[in-house]
């Protein structure tokens, strides 16, 4: 019964946070001193054509009415249509999006999978070699620029050793031979689906170089995070009793002391999850990755505002979503956080 | 019957301003069956005895000399491993604050069932009737249900019965209290002080309390042991030592506890200050508050006169009386 309660009360503040962007969103794109209708119309045009346009846009309406359109379209799913390429930003984003999550959820999960089992022993045996290693490990995983690291990773695996290609998703002869049927748009995914085994290991392939790049900030991030409150719940007179009980250390560890540990580790991967989603577009120009980041990036070059927007919202959407998750999460896993 | 006997016990804590005496030679022994108090003010090292018998002192601290018999073994001298399987099921450990020692993220039934699985492999099912049982043998209300509540759940009373109930779940032969009712009401201290006589008889579990509290010790104790500065000063049968104690520290705490009668006349108080443990100490480690010392107080430390089988106590104004 607290639970659900809890959930609704946070569903409510996601709500808010979202109104919130959408005001802003709209805001800063109307006030920015530019003139959509000149760069929809194309280069040289005449006032009458943009005037026009301004009228087909309905960027003559009053800023109340364009906004009420604003938001009528995007309850109804409807992202606009970019400026420059007169292509449905739905449909681009069905393509591109995808793509994105596929780099980021992969990153987050190396960065979850080693992170903290790393950062649990890291934490258990303090003042070691293991412990100055990830320290070490963590710090620069969190300092070293991406796109620098994305460059050395390539020179490495792909220059030197040979061992992975150099970028995007797919390879030429999978895209030609034995070409993934698209449901989701994540290329793991829907490989496995249609049992199409080669274009799965030529798609994880390509994913593991951007995937680790990405993922050093993140991992760096749960390492030291799980460290920290690792060795914070290690002291707590609850360990002492589980000690005193005769427990074993494994249980204490992985069980007693990291259910305790993994809340504010959960917090900081919570953000950079999304953090990582904004990562990824210096990590995907780098690897050719049809990517958001792509596609934004292009945006910005053409100022071409429905697509900044859209993207934004989306990103944004994501932020909230994944902040929900770890929110429930916790509250899932302490009792006392139900209460607030 | 000894049960357990630490003996010379000495431990100290390396800190950034030196070694840090804090056991400098304990000795006593805990036989079968009875609750042995173990007295003193803070820093005297209670707790780090009580500590050492189960090895659970941090990592600066270190055990210098001394030997904690337990059935045929050294405690201090046993691999980790055999160590782990004395913990919970041979010797058990009541906190302090048993809202901190419960883990907050786990239910009452979850922390009990980790504690029968380490020790008494079986089936969950049997687990589970063991942990009812268990929780109504401490004395809480439907057992059932507290087991599927978490520790914030329960009132602090509620909670050191929970404690207590895992401290018993391997069935070990010493339970060491370690202040189990400093955190709590008064009310409530006298009823978790019966429980634990209740639980010492029904099961003929020894017990070591450690208490600041001398009236605690008085009702729940046979033993007594006084520790000052890491020493123990005066030893003995409650009933030998609290009529008639021999050593000038235990005299001045049994002199400082408010009387009813007394309400109106200052409490009586023990000048001066605990030595820090950073000292050395060559004599008597009681000698710079007590009022009747002597220069052989300082030069060396005095041995322990007897004064009934049960009762003896460190002091030279006794060994001057049995010297003539």
């Amino acid at each position: 019964m607290a639970f659900v309660s809890f959930l609704l009360r946070r569903l409510g503040l996601s709500v808010v946070v979202f109104v919130g962007v959408l005001l802003l969103t709209f805001i800063v794109s109307r006030i920015i001193p530019s003139n959509p209708g000149a760069l929809y119309a194309g280069a040289r045009p005449r006032p009458e054509q943009v005037a026009a346009i301004e009228k087909k846009l309905g960027l003559d309406k009053p800023l109340s009415e364009q906004f009420h359109i604003y938001v009528h379209d995007l309850l109804g799913g409807d992202l606009g249509e970019s400026y420059h390429s007169r292509r449905s930003i739905n449909a681009d984003l069905s393509i591109f999006l995808p793509a994105t999550l596929e780099l980021v959820i992969a990153a987050v999960l190396i960065a979850l999978v080693i992170g903290i089992p790393v950062g649990v022993l890291a934490g258990a045996y303090p003042r070691g070699v293991f412990d100055y290693a990830t320290r070490f490990v963590a710090i620069a995983g969190v300092s070293v620029p991406s796109f620098w690291l994305a460059l050395i990773a390539q020179s490495v695996f792909f220059s030197q050793l040979g061992w992975l290609p150099l970028g995007s998703r797919i390879s030429r002869d999978a895209t030609l031979f034995y070409p993934i049927a698209a449901q989701t748009g994540f290329y793991l995914i829907d490989a496995a689906i249609s049992a199409n085994w080669k274009a799965w290991f030529d798609a994880l392939h390509h994913l593991i170089l951007p995937a680790l790049v990405l993922s050093a900030y993140p991992l760096g991030v749960t390492i030291r995070m799980t460290q920290a409150s690792m060795l914070e719940a290690l002291s707590e007179a609850y360990v002492t009793a589980a000690r005193a009980a005769g427990l074993p250390r494994r249980v204490i560890l992985f069980k007693l002391a990291l259910k305790n540990a993994i809340m504010p580790a959960l917090t900081v991967v919570g953000l950079s999850f999304a953090y990582s989603i904004t990562g990824a577009f210096l990590v995907e120009t780098i690897f050719s990755w049809p990517g958001v980041g792509k596609y934004v990036t292009e945006a910005v070059l053409n100022v071409d505002f429905p697509v900044i927007i859209a993207v934004t919202l989306v990103v944004t959407i994501f932020y909230i979503l994944v902040n929900l998750l770890v929110d429930v999460i916790q509250a899932f896993l302490d009792p006392r956080l139900r209460l607030v | 019957m000894a049960i357990l006997s630490v003996q010379n016990l000495h431990v100290q804590f390396k800190t950034p301003f030196g070694a840090v005496y804090a056991l400098r030679g304990i000795d006593f022994e805990l036989a079968k069956g009875e609750i042995l108090g173990l007295v003193g003010e803070t820093g005297c090292g209670k707790s780090v005895t009580g500590r050492s018998i189960l090895r659970l002192l941090d990592d600066n601290a270190q055990v210098t000399a001394g030997r904690i018999a337990f059935e045929n073994s050294d405690l201090l001298r046993l691999p980790e491993s055999a160590m782990r399987e004395i913990r919970g099921k041979r010797i058990a450990m009541i906190f302090q604050d048993p809202a901190t020692a419960l883990n907050p993220l786990f239910t009452i039934g979850q922390q009990l069932a980790d504690v029968l699985r380490a020790h008494a492999p079986g089936a969950a099912a049997a687990r589970r009737r063991q942990s009812l049982d268990l929780l109504a043998s401490v004395g809480l209300p439907d057992p059932a249900q507290t087991a599927k509540v978490y520790p914030h759940q329960l009132s602090g009373g509620q909670q050191q019965r929970a404690m207590i109930a895992l401290s018993l779940a391997a069935k070990p032969d010493v339970i060491i209290a370690d202040e189990p009712t400093t955190a709590l009401d008064v009310t409530i201290q006298a009823q978790i002080l019966d429980l634990l006589r209740r639980l010492q008889r029904e099961r003929a579990i020894s017990v070591i309390l450690i208490t600041h509290d001398l009236g605690v010790v008085a009702e729940t104790c046979q033993q007594v042991v006084v520790l000052y500065a890491g020493r123990v000063v005066e030893a003995g049968a409650v009933a030998a030592v609290f009529p008639a104690p021999q050593h000038p520290y235990t005299q001045g705490l049994l002199a400082a506890l408010p009387r009813p009668g007394s309400r109106g006349s200052d409490l009586k108080v023990i000048p001066g200050n605990v030595p820090s443990g950073l000292e050395r100490i060559d004599g008597c480690a009681f000698a710079p508050r007590c009022e009747h010392v002597m220069n052989r107080c300082r030069a060396r430390q005095p041995a322990f006169t007897s004064f009934s089988a049960a009762h003896h106590a460190a002091c030279f104004l006794h060994e001057a009386s049995v010297c003539g």
